[in-house]
């Protein structure tokens, strides 16, 4: 499910959205990624003061898919506070006033997160790059994790060894749908065989298994973690340079819950919250190397 | 083929349009058009109107699922769709011929073909009774596991075309022994005693009356077979549906699926219009045979 997925489609955002003007209300602000535009309606962000804007009164509604994966979740439950994503919640959910016992999680697939009509949820974290195109449909919190992708093979297999940019054209990957990171494939690496595009990572890490895909691509925590303690005998490649991709929070059009959150978010980069999670959940590993797509 | 005394091949269409003279046409019509404009205007009145007009209908957006931009991280959904046709048609033939053995083999009555007999009803059972989602995952994700040379490299549209396959062919076979049921004990003994075998009264008697009742049913399989392939997009082939899919979740807009709902209808219509053609033949013939 990791779902960063993304944009590039600059052109395509500028077309829809130029024909959502007639008749609907989105129609220039879609293109800044940062939702903080809406925030001006937001009184004072205290429990109290959010409580209006709420999905359910009394509580804070955080919704993600299942199987919620690691390393942004832990043993597929949101609830427990551990993993990124789950810890970020909670920070958020405090920063905001609420007890953790005052969050509830709903279940949301990520097809249906940006369904037109209300959401059955305050916020959405999972993984969710940000995107003008995307923007024009949801709105999306600032920034509260900065990707970049990399690259996970079975050992001892030609693409761990060759991987110039003019070779790594020649392997057949595969991806999860409508992730960031297949779109990086189609964009970057530009490969001379369509990728193969699976509904869930599990069936992707499974593909890879039996070889039918030479390689995946995937945000970096998550190779990781894939490389380190799911599949034996993968290996983690490399990484790719930044794209300037980053996950944002995603909530129903035009919410003003957002306003608050980002202020939160801000607060919790300012005082150093957020790089404690990172290190302490997502274990950058600095010396992986970065290549060229 | 039109004997005099019977109703004309029209029939089907006055049955659509209600009894034929001229005031039922003023009336049915009127009644269409008030309904078509009553849900018409709900549609667009509805306060999320303008919303789902752009989630699911926007132009924009629809043309670009249609010819798609790899670069941006979607792909074609009309190029998809040939994937389709081409699983689809390869399927069909496979499945008209397995599944006529399996009927044939059902409807046996030599003692010593009992195994095959057992065989098949089985397999019948076990076909009919898994839903198609887990046979192409067992056998999409199951194959390939099983690392045989040659077996497992093949690419996900040839496993899924095997799971059609295997699915359909259960349901076809009931489809067959329907229609070998159907024709009258009387043929086969009056084929025999003319001297043919059992093999040429099934191939020259039976199988001829057989499959012009069945016509319809297949047809009626395989319109859903059309749309079945879709499921095989859950192996990583990139077919209409799947295309649309990432479409969708890449610029968080489902106009893809309508431009392949459009597409797959733009297939299964002519399909269903033929079979109508023929449903209609085939009674005007009969009513014919029996005037006569």
């Amino acid at each position: 499910m990791t779902m960063r997925r993304m944009l590039i489609a600059a052109a395509v955002a500028a077309l829809g959205t130029g024909l959502a003007a007639c008749g609907s209300t989105n129609a220039g602000s879609g293109v800044t990624s940062s939702g903080s535009t809406a925030s001006a309606a937001a009184a004072s962000c205290t429990y109290a003061g959010v409580q209006k804007e709420l999905y359910t009164k009394g509580a804070l509604t955080v919704g993600t898919d299942k199987p919620a994966y690691p390393p942004w979740f832990e043993d597929n439950n949101p609830a427990n506070g551990k993993g990124y994503e789950s810890a970020v919640a909670y920070a958020v959910a405090k920063q905001l006033g609420f007890k953790s016992s005052q969050v509830k999680w709903a279940y949301e697939p990520f097809n249906d997160s940006y369904a037109p009509g209300p959401k059955k949820f305050d916020f959405d974290i999972n993984e969710i790059s940000v995107s003008p195109a995307r923007a024009t449909a949801v709105t999306f919190s600032n920034s509260y994790y900065d990707v970049q992708q990399a690259l996970v093979a079975l050992k001892g297999t030609p693409i761990v060894t060759k991987h110039t940019p003019a070779e790594l054209k020649t392997y057949i990957f595969g991806d999860q749908v409508g992730t960031t990171s297949l779109a990086f494939i189609n964009s970057a690496i530009q490969p001379t065989q369509t990728p193969k595009v699976y509904e869930t990572l599990n069936d992707v890490k499974q593909a890879l298994q039996t070889h039918q895909i030479a390689a995946f691509v995937t945000d970096t925590p998550t190779a990781q973690y894939i490389s380190s303690s799911e599949i034996p005998h993968s290996v983690m490649v490399a990484q790719f340079p930044s794209t300037g991709e980053h996950y944002g929070l995603l909530f129903g059009k035009g919410d003003p819950l957002v306003g608050c959150v980002n202020k939160a978010l801000a607060t919790l980069k300012a005082n150093g919250t957020l790089s404690a999670l990172t290190t302490k959940y997502l274990q950058i590993y600095t010396s992986v190397p970065t290549i060229k797509p | 083929m039109e004997a005099q005394g019977l109703p004309d091949l029209s029939a089907r269409r006055s049955r659509i349009l209600g009894d034929g003279d001229r005031r039922g046409l003023i009336l049915s019509t009127t009644s269409t058009v008030v309904v078509l404009a009553a849900l018409l205007a709900v549609f667009l009145l509805a306060p999320g109107s303008g919303q789902v007009r752009h989630t699911f209908f926007n132009p924009a957006d629809m043309w670009q699922a249609f010819v798609g931009n790899p670069k941006a991280g979607y792909y074609s959904v009309g190029e998809a769709l040939w994937l389709n046709i081409r699983m689809f048609v390869a399927a069909e033939i496979l499945i008209l011929i397995a599944a006529l053995i399996v009927a044939v083999i059902r409807q046996s009555t030599g003692p010593v073909l009992l195994p095959l007999r057992v065989v098949a009803t089985v397999y019948v059972d076990v076909a009919r009774g898994v839903p198609l989602i887990l046979v192409i995952f067992a056998i999409g994700f199951g194959v390939p596991a099983l690392q045989l040379r040659g077996i497992s490299t093949q690419s996900a549209a040839v496993y899924g075309v095997a799971a059609l396959v295997f699915s359909y062919s259960a349901y076809v076979s009931e489809v067959y022994r329907a229609g070998l049921n159907s024709v009258h004990r009387s043929q086969v003994a009056a084929a025999r005693s003319l001297g043919l075998s059992g093999w040429a009264s099934m191939r020259y008697v039976i199988l001829p009356q057989a499959v012009r009742t069945i016509i319809p049913p297949l047809l009626n399989d395989f319109i859903s077979l059309q749309k079945d392939t879709a499921l095989v997009g859950l192996l990583g082939a990139i077919e209409a549906n799947k295309a649309a899919e990432i479409y969708s979740d890449t610029v968080f807009n489902y106009s893809s699926y309508t431009v392949a709902a459009i597409l797959f209808l733009l297939l299964t219509i002519p399909l269903a219009r033929f079979t109508d053609h023929l449903i209609a033949r085939d009674r005007a013939r009969r009513l014919a045979g029996a005037g006569q």
